[in-house]
């Protein structure tokens, strides 16, 4: 058999080269603009003057003392995201799989839910848990009220991504199960569920994303010492909200750019994935 | 001889549209049976009937002694569709394999999952049918690697392994591409060959001349014919089951 080896390069070869390098070039200067206005914005918040122009000067003795206190709220915010997103995923599932349903009482239930949380704000919602039930003599800790809330609204969204997500599985799936002789809960365990979560996981991770974000809206309750809770305690008692939103902020920003590169990992990998 | 399989006065409707209209049937043990007829002509949804894919409107259907009648409820009636679909195999147009698993586990899953078969025993009666479809050493494959072809005969393999008394398949070649029918078909002629009773809906006339020992003709809801191969395909007596003939043998489809 004969061997070919090409000292020089295909014209497919250069195609791909210059694709890449314009690919490269983009990344760089995506890359480079995000550098730049990161550092206009650490600029404005600098307090140096310059070309006449005066910035904004930060009480860097409060921050520094502060920083610990406000960051040790990410793992109060990780834990009401992490409880409530468990919550809204076993109810996104039931009431999914309740939308399906021919029996009308259960279908009415998913339906009814998703359209009372979906027809009220969350940040009344939470309240309704942690102010209005105490009058009817439940009383629930901020903690708690928070998780039911966030569980409950989340939930009913993320049902309409798991119904997408069911209704992806092609009607095949389930007539070769029945075929085989499946019952229709193993059809849905065994061959429409792992596909259609598949599906879902993409989605489910901007909402924990999205999420971490609207625990913030506990710390209304004034009993959940997250980051928001915290920033703002110590921002009011010495006048310093500024300095502790900003802090609070970064914060925020920096758990979600973690998030979302794991977010982007994942979907990656599933993209590759077998299908 | 008694027969397998009897499909006594069925009717089926899709709303108003009357798609099999007061069908009887009887298939003997290890018949090959070939339905042919143009689209629409309710040849599917008559296979379909037979393990309670479709409901039928009126009418009972028989397989291996289990008789189902079409407007049974309860327990008892569940049990009994579940015990016929126990008793045929079904090979879909589409393949329908399950691509979150592998070829293996396609085939194991019927007989552990419902069976309760131990998983060895299950995976030595895979690895067996796999063997002869030829595709053993696709096992650990997902189903995405593999070719319309291949997945098809993997089907095939998925439903033998339920150790079925009766094969059905609806098509199972209308979905490939002209250079795969024949590796599918050689492996149904296979299966023919070991003594499976089928029902094959197919446009493959070749396959219905070769290997059926009656090919049903259908129309407008009805078996309009019902012969062996080679009186059919030389003598056809309606006028429709003529025009379909004609039309394979210029090559039309």
């Amino acid at each position: 058999m004969e061997k070919t080896t090409t000292p020089k390069k295909s014209q497919a070869d250069l195609l791909v080269e210059a694709q890449q390098r314009k690919q490269n070039q983009f990344r760089m200067g995506v890359g480079a603009t995000w550098g730049f206005l990161l550092l206009v914005l650490i600029f404005l918040f600098s307090g140096k003057t310059v070309l006449g122009f005066e910035t904004i000067q930060l009480d860097t003795e409060f921050m520094r003392k502060n920083f610990t206190f406000i960051g040790e709220g990410l793992g109060e915010t990780l834990l009401i995201s992490i409880l409530s997103i468990s919550l809204a995923i076993l109810l996104a599932l039931l009431t999914a799989l309740g939308r399906l349903s021919t029996f009308p009482p259960i279908f009415a239930v998913s339906t009814f839910y998703v359209s009372l949380i979906r027809g009220t704000p969350l940040y009344l919602q939470i309240f309704f848990f942690f102010l209005a039930l105490p009058q009817l003599g439940i009383i629930l800790s901020g903690l708690t009220a928070g998780v039911l809330a966030l569980g409950l609204n989340y939930g009913a969204y993320m049902s309409e991504t798991f119904r997408a997500a069911l209704s992806s599985v092609g009607k095949g799936q389930r007539e070769a199960a029945t075929a085989l002789g499946m019952t229709p809960l193993q059809t849905m365990r065994r061959v429409i569920l792992p596909q259609a979560l598949r599906f879902a996981i993409p989605p489910m991770g901007n909402d924990f994303i999205s999420m971490t974000k609207d625990s913030a809206l506990v710390a209304a309750t004034g009993f959940v010492h997250e980051v928001l809770w915290r920033a703002t305690k110590v921002g009011r008692a010495q006048f310093n909200n500024l300095e502790a939103l900003l802090m609070a902020a970064m914060f925020y920003w920096f758990m979600t750019l973690i998030l979302t590169f794991f977010q982007t990992r994942l979907e990656a990998r599933l993209a590759r994935g077998e299908r | 001889m008694a027969p397998i399989v009897r499909v006594s006065k069925l009717d089926k409707y899709f709303g108003r549209l009357h798609v099999i209209q007061n069908i009887s049937l009887d298939v003997q043990p290890r018949e090959v049976v070939c339905l042919i007829g143009r689209s629409g002509s309710g040849k599917s949804t008559l296979l379909r009937c037979i393990n309670f894919l479709e409901e039928p409107s009126s009418g009972s259907i028989e397989v291996d002694g289990l008789v189902v009648q079409s407007h049974g409820r309860g327990k008892e009636h569940r049990q009994l569709i579940h015990d016929v679909r126990l008793k045929t195999g079904m090979v879909f147009q589409e393949f329908n394999l399950f691509p979150h698993m592998t070829v293996l586990g396609n085939v194991i899953e019927g007989p552990v999952t419902v069976k309760g078969m131990n998983r060895a025993e299950a995976i030595a009666l895979a690895e067996e049918n796999l063997d002869s479809v030829g595709l053993l050493f696709k096992k650990d494959e997902y189903p995405a690697r593999l070719s319309g072809g291949q997945k098809q005969r993997v089907a095939i393999a998925r439903a033998l392994t339920m150790q079925p008394r009766v094969m059905l398949f609806d098509e199972p070649t209308s979905a490939l591409d002209p250079e795969l029918i024949g590796e599918v078909l050689n492996v149904m002629k296979k299966v023919a060959k070991d003594g499976m009773t089928m029902l094959v809906v197919t446009h493959e006339m070749g396959f219905a001349r070769e290997v059926a020992d009656r090919v049903l003709v259908m129309g407008d809801g009805e078996i309009i014919e019902d012969a062996k191969p080679s009186t059919l395909f030389s003598k056809p007596k309606d006028p429709r089951t003529k025009a379909l003939i004609d039309r394979y043998r210029t090559g039309g489809h």
